[in-house]
């Protein structure tokens, strides 16, 4: 079942197409990431998905559903759009109150959401004496109210620190083993390779790829590896590495060596070799075919901004 | 609505401006009409003579039954300016905190959202308009001597035309803020319209005894509650109260109409 379907998406402003014919479905259970550099259309997406924007051409539906109503499915789903959005003279706890009586669900989750995002004890300070970090963690708690079992998060982790992030990451996993589908929009690579299982790549409004990370990075495989060498011989080792059939390019870099090698070679294969010839290896990474590289390939080095 | 009216006071409740302005209407509202109505009670029984007489005879009792519920009125429609603006406030605020960007988010249809602020609205007049006949009644019973309590309802209409004068007032809060979204434009706005603008179309307008000027957006209610102190011979409007009551909810429905077809198509940018 799909969770979203987004189909032929557009969205003009004037002459400037923030988002131009974008189309996919995300699958129940999946952690979709919708990646893309800044300005790229990722935030446009979501927030005609959660009404706060028109499409100028295009549909999207929730839950597979033919309700016209789509506030009560917005009702059901946990939502972090762009920046945490709340009454700055109010507390935490009346915030969260307010939210709570828009989706209809009991105020018993309060207490429940605040725990997890390690506000409780602050419940009552007003939200404008909170630091960015825990509006974003107070806007994360929001999303949780209710237990919904679609989350809509865009750059939840924006604005933590490294031990608030490593947290958010965790719980976000912990979602998705419990069942949960969550849509996550972010530029930081890193964070969507780590979290999450399917991927659309979007640039200048325009879908590039999307698929499961495994298919997207698969798509960009191809017929040989790079490893990065060390040796306290270095200059021994270049040598030798000439003399193994399948090694296509060696490069010295900082007194390591970056080679390039076919795919029937391996990283023991190499190393073996090195051996044998009387070389001791101090360093052997394969350098992974990651969705940076593969970010990159396909929406080109240059920044977008 | 009464759960969407719930959901509003949670916003508002802890709102300091909430309760300074509409401390404005509940506490000098009342202190004001009693003060002017006590004055003006003893210099008035105090002029002798001929400019006595002459005075009473050109103004009549304004703060005596049945007068007083026209008094009461016009006086609470003049601070209730001040909840016009807070009505403003609270509608930009929410722009400007992106709550109500939020508040769909979570669930709200963009009409929800409108019948939240709208059942806000109905709440304001209602209170409002209790407030006004309670300050009528007690400043009217203390005024009057006991004969004329029998004539104590006789004009109570005007009570009700401060309802519709409150919630016209409102609705055009609403669409300004609707239309405006930041909080200082739209105020001096709605001053400039309510104080200078249909002050003067209107001046322009009834100049040589024409009655379209009141028909403009605000005259349209200020006609039907008019300055108690003005002398009835000055009077110069002949169509009646029903015209003016009419062409009101042909504005409220106007305006409402406008708010909800702006709101509802629009996207919620910021």
């Amino acid at each position: 079942m799909n969770v979203l379907s987004v189909h032929n998406l557009s969205k003009n402003y004037g002459a400037i197409k923030a988002l131009d014919g974008v189309s996919f479905d995300v699958e129940k259970g999946s952690v979709f990431g919708i990646l893309g550099p800044n300005g790229s259309g990722k935030t446009t997406l979501l927030a005609i998905a959660m009404n706060v924007l028109y499409a100028s051409s295009g549909t999207y539906v929730w839950n597979e559903t033919e309700d016209i109503n789509q506030a009560n499915q917005r009702k059901k789903i946990g939502t972090l759009l762009e920046t945490p959005n709340f009454y700055p003279y109010l507390s935490a706890f009346s915030n969260l109150r307010i939210a709570a009586a828009i989706k209809g669900c009991s105020l018993d989750e309060i207490p429940r959401v605040l725990k997890i995002v390690n506000l409780y004890e602050r419940k009552d300070h007003v939200f404008n004496s909170y630091s960015l970090g825990m509006k974003q963690r107070l806007a994360i708690a929001s999303a949780l109210l209710g237990d919904p079992d679609i989350l809509v998060l865009d750059e939840p982790t924006n604005g933590l620190d490294p031990a608030g992030i490593a947290e958010i990451r965790t719980l976000i996993k912990q979602l998705h083993q419990s069942g949960k589908t969550i849509i996550m929009a972010s530029h930081i690579l890193d964070e969507v390779e780590k979290v999450c299982s399917h991927v659309a790549i979007i640039q200048k409004g325009i879908l590039k790829t999307s698929g499961s990370v495994q298919s997207v990075l698969n798509a960009g495989k191809t017929n040989h590896q790079k490893y990065e060498i060390a040796s306290e011989n270095i200059n021994g080792l270049n040598e030798i590495l000439n003399e193994l059939t399948g090694i296509l390019q060696i490069e010295n870099l900082n007194g390591k060596l970056v080679i390039t090698a076919a795919t029937d070679i391996n990283a023991a294969t190499i190393n073996q070799f090195c051996f044998q010839k009387g070389i001791t290896l101090t360093h052997i990474i394969e350098q992974k075919n990651n969705l940076e590289k593969r970010f990159l390939e396909i929406t080109g080095s240059a920044s977008d901004r | 609505m009464y759960q969407l009216l719930k959901i509003e006071w949670l916003k508002i409740k802890s709102y300091k401006a909430f309760w300074l302005l509409s401390s404005v209407f509940v506490a000098l509202y009342p202190i004001t009409l009693f003060i002017v109505g006590y004055k003006y009670n003893s210099e008035i029984s105090n002029a002798k003579g001929i400019e006595g007489g002459a005075i009473r005879g050109l103004l009549g009792s304004p703060f005596l039954f049945p007068k007083i519920w026209l008094s009461s009125a016009w006086f609470g429609g003049l601070f209730f300016i001040a909840i016009g603006m807070l009505f403003i406030m609270f509608i930009t605020n929410e722009v400007q905190y992106r709550t109500q960007k939020q508040n769909i988010i979570d669930g709200w249809s963009r009409l929800d959202y409108l019948k939240a602020k709208l059942s806000l609205l109905f709440a304001f007049s209602i209170v409002a308009t209790a407030i006004v006949f309670i300050v009528g009644l007690i400043s009217g019973l203390s005024f009057s001597p006991v004969s004329a309590y029998s004539t104590l309802m006789d004009e109570s209409i005007y009570i009700l035309y401060f309802f519709l004068m409150a919630t016209l007032y409102l609705i055009i809060a609403f669409l300004i803020a609707i239309l405006i979204k930041r909080t200082g434009v739209a105020i001096i706005v709605y001053f400039g319209l309510v104080c200078i603008i249909d002050n003067l179309l209107w001046a322009s307008l009834t100049f040589q005894k024409s009655q379209i000027g009141y028909f403009l957006p605000f005259e349209v209610v200020d006609s039907l509650v008019p300055n108690p102190f003005s002398p009835s011979v000055l009077k110069r409007r002949t169509i009646s109260d029903w015209y003016l009551v009419a062409a009101s909810f042909g504005y409220i429905t106007l305006w409402w109409y406008l708010i909800k077809k702006k709101f509802t198509q629009s996207d919620l940018k910021n």
